[in-house]
């Protein structure tokens, strides 16, 4: 079944990439605004989820029950579960498109890899991968190579002999300015999902940092567009938080 | 909380699937390199490459002593008429590697490696193929794209290339030679002739798939290279001047095998073919063992040896008759190598690293390396 779902990724890939007179990279770009097309029910359902939280955080008998069973775990818990019912508020669900993330990066950096073919197993695999009806064996191997990148491996730009992460870089602040603007302001102290969004935005561009530098540069290809059409989408919703990029300003 | 546990789960979970499936020097990478001298067997195998003692078995040596994460083997290694073992490392090291099995020295962990004769560090990407060796030239190809040429006399420990020819695309397949030219093949889907004199490239033809195995020099004198392209091409090596003589099923990946002016080879739907060169046609109806087919056929003792995905291990006598057949066990796509009575076979997904069977196909010994 997994196997089915990154050669999907393949194939509409290597599609795009024929289509398009042959450029991974571009391919990849491509690919990713499909996929923002494809999860932009989640990513509606993700904004709308952390507004009615955040809406919540604000409520009047949401901070009684805080301050009434802060000794009560147990009793909070459940007088918070009435609440997130009647409301109708899935708690999750302003993370759920953060988590579907996981498996679309991971079918993606599989498909990147198995695309280009750098080894003889990864080539025959991709043979096993291609559906018949595309008929694009004659485009094998696919060329790996956009500007200074090679797609297939980790990229860095060599500068007085030091090996520099360009694209690691341009990830991480990609994430970190996507994280920022998407987190809403919030005046109580005791939000716990303008703690949860703070958390986010430290380990996301971290942890996306930690991907690009050490896996395929197609998948930076990858998060750089995801996180710029991100930051566009929040933008043009009059939705961007800018001013919680300056120093401070979270608090404004 | 509860939100902050499941983020950094999934997070880990990413970080260790995207690890597992990045490479480095673990076994199973791709299938392995192998060769063999009267005495043993060379296997370019994940982090290591092991030689066997072909009498029990037995581990002779390895190199490099310990794992470095820098290398990664999986090319063909060659061996030279004075003993060196030459290998390329596919990891983040691009060195193509001469050992020197007569200098070897016991390491810490009760294993022995090789001293390195010399080692060629100017390639810039991963060694796939192969290099040819004639007389005292080295003709190694990378997958940067470049032939290069090495002198095996000039007593440099660190050696320079004579010269690196541009060729372009990925070189994955031994270079072939006719005394006068080389020839290569490129998974940019052409076939090139280069003058083993001049260097200069005589002629580069392009062909309707890419090409991962070598070609081969008929009786005819003419070559012959299988592609992607599913296509059996004849090639003209004065000029490069080529016609498609046998169409196959699938891609043909390997290098097709000679045997008198009979060519066999394969393809990934699994199929025999036995070409006669002087006919143009096929000597007898594909035969098909159990399973694709990425290892050349073996031809020894007028038998055609066949290792299949499926890990079997078939010989087939020159009218396309199965004499026998061997499970072995895992997948075998590296071409089975003959030395003395033994046939070695090195499958992946199985314990043992190494089978040698006897010219029946029952197993004589079996390698696993130890530590």
């Amino acid at each position: 079944m997994w196997d089915l779902f990154v050669s999907v990724f393949v194939n509409v890939l290597i599609w795009i990439y024929d289509v398009i007179g042959q450029n991974f990279a571009i391919a990849i770009i491509l690919f990713t605004i499909l996929i923002r097309i494809v999860t932009w029910p989640l990513n509606a359902q993700q904004m709308k989820g952390a507004a009615a939280m955040q809406e919540l955080q604000n409520d009047k008998e949401w901070q009684a029950i805080q301050k009434k069973y802060a000794k009560d775990r147990e009793k909070l818990a459940q007088e918070q579960m009435r609440i997130y019912r009647e409301r109708k508020i899935s708690p999750f669900s302003s993370c759920l498109p953060t988590l579907i993330q996981f498996p679309i990066i991971i079918a993606l950096y599989q498909s990147i890899t198995r695309s280009l073919g750098s080894t003889p197993l990864d080539l025959l695999k991709l043979s096993r991968s291609l559906f018949p009806f595309l008929n694009v064996s004659d485009l094998i191997p696919l060329n790996s190579k956009f500007l200074w990148m090679d797609l297939g491996r980790p990229e860095s730009i060599a500068i007085f002999g030091f090996a520099f992460p360009t694209l690691a870089l341009i990830v991480a602040i990609t994430t970190y300015v996507q994280a920022k603007l998407t987190m809403p302001a919030s005046p109580n102290p005791n939000d716990q999902s303008a703690a949860m969004g703070k958390m986010m935005s430290i380990y996301m561009p971290l942890l996306l940092g930690y991907f690009a530098l050490n896996f395929a540069s197609g998948l930076s290809i990858y998060f750089i567009t995801s996180n710029i059409l991100g930051i566009v989408q929040y933008a043009m919703q009059g939705k961007a938080n800018w001013r919680s990029l300056l120093p401070g300003g979270q608090k404004k | 909380m509860r939100k902050k546990l499941l983020f950094l789960s999934m997070a880990l979970l990413a970080v260790a699937l995207l690890s597992g499936c990045a490479g480095g020097p673990v076994r199973g990478t791709t299938w392995p390199g192998l060769a063999a001298d009267d005495n043993a067997a060379y296997l370019a195998d994940g982090p290591y490459v092991y030689a066997i003692n072909l009498q029990d078995g037995k581990e002779l040596w390895r190199y490099p002593a310990d794992s470095d994460n820098d290398f990664v083997f999986y090319s063909t290694p060659v061996v030279t008429l004075d003993g060196l073992v030459i290998v390329g490392s596919s990891g983040t090291n691009h060195g193509l590697i001469a050992l020197n099995p007569t200098d070897v020295n016991q390491n810490d962990n009760n294993t022995s490696s090789p001293a390195v004769a010399w080692t060629f560090n100017e390639a810039k990407d991963q060694w796939v193929a192969a290099p040819l060796v004639v007389d005292d030239k080295v003709f190694a190809v990378n997958s940067d794209g470049y032939l290069y040429v090495l002198n095996l006399q000039d007593g440099q420990s660190t050696k320079k290339a004579v010269k690196a020819i541009r060729i372009g695309g990925r070189l994955w397949a031994k270079p072939t030679t006719d005394g006068e030219r080389v020839f290569l093949t490129s998974l940019d889907h052409s076939v090139i002739a280069v003058d083993m004199e001049t260097y200069e490239v005589l002629w580069n033809d392009e062909i309707g798939g890419a090409v991962a195995g070598s070609a081969v020099l008929g009786t005819d004198g003419m070559l012959y290279v299988g592609s992607f392209a599913s296509q059996l091409e004849k090639i003209d090596p004065a000029n490069g001047k080529r016609e498609p003589v046998l169409e196959a099923e699938n891609w043909i990946w390997s290098t097709p095998s000679q045997d008198g002016d009979t060519l066999y080879f394969a393809d990934l739907n699994g199929n025999l073919y036995s070409f006669n060169t002087s006919t143009g046609k096929l000597n007898w109806p594909a035969i098909k063992p159990d399973g694709p087919i990425t290892a050349s056929p073996l031809t020894q003792n007028g038998h055609i040896l066949i290792a299949t995905e499926s890990g079997s291990i078939f010989a087939i006598d020159r009218d396309g008759n199965v004499l026998w057949s061997e499970e072995v066990g895992g997948k075998v796509y590296t071409t089975p190598v003959a030395s003395g009575d033994l046939i070695l076979v090195a499958p992946l997904e199985t314990e043992f690293y190494l089978a040698a069977l006897d010219q029946n196909g029952r197993q004589v010994w079996t390698f696993t390396p130890g530590n």
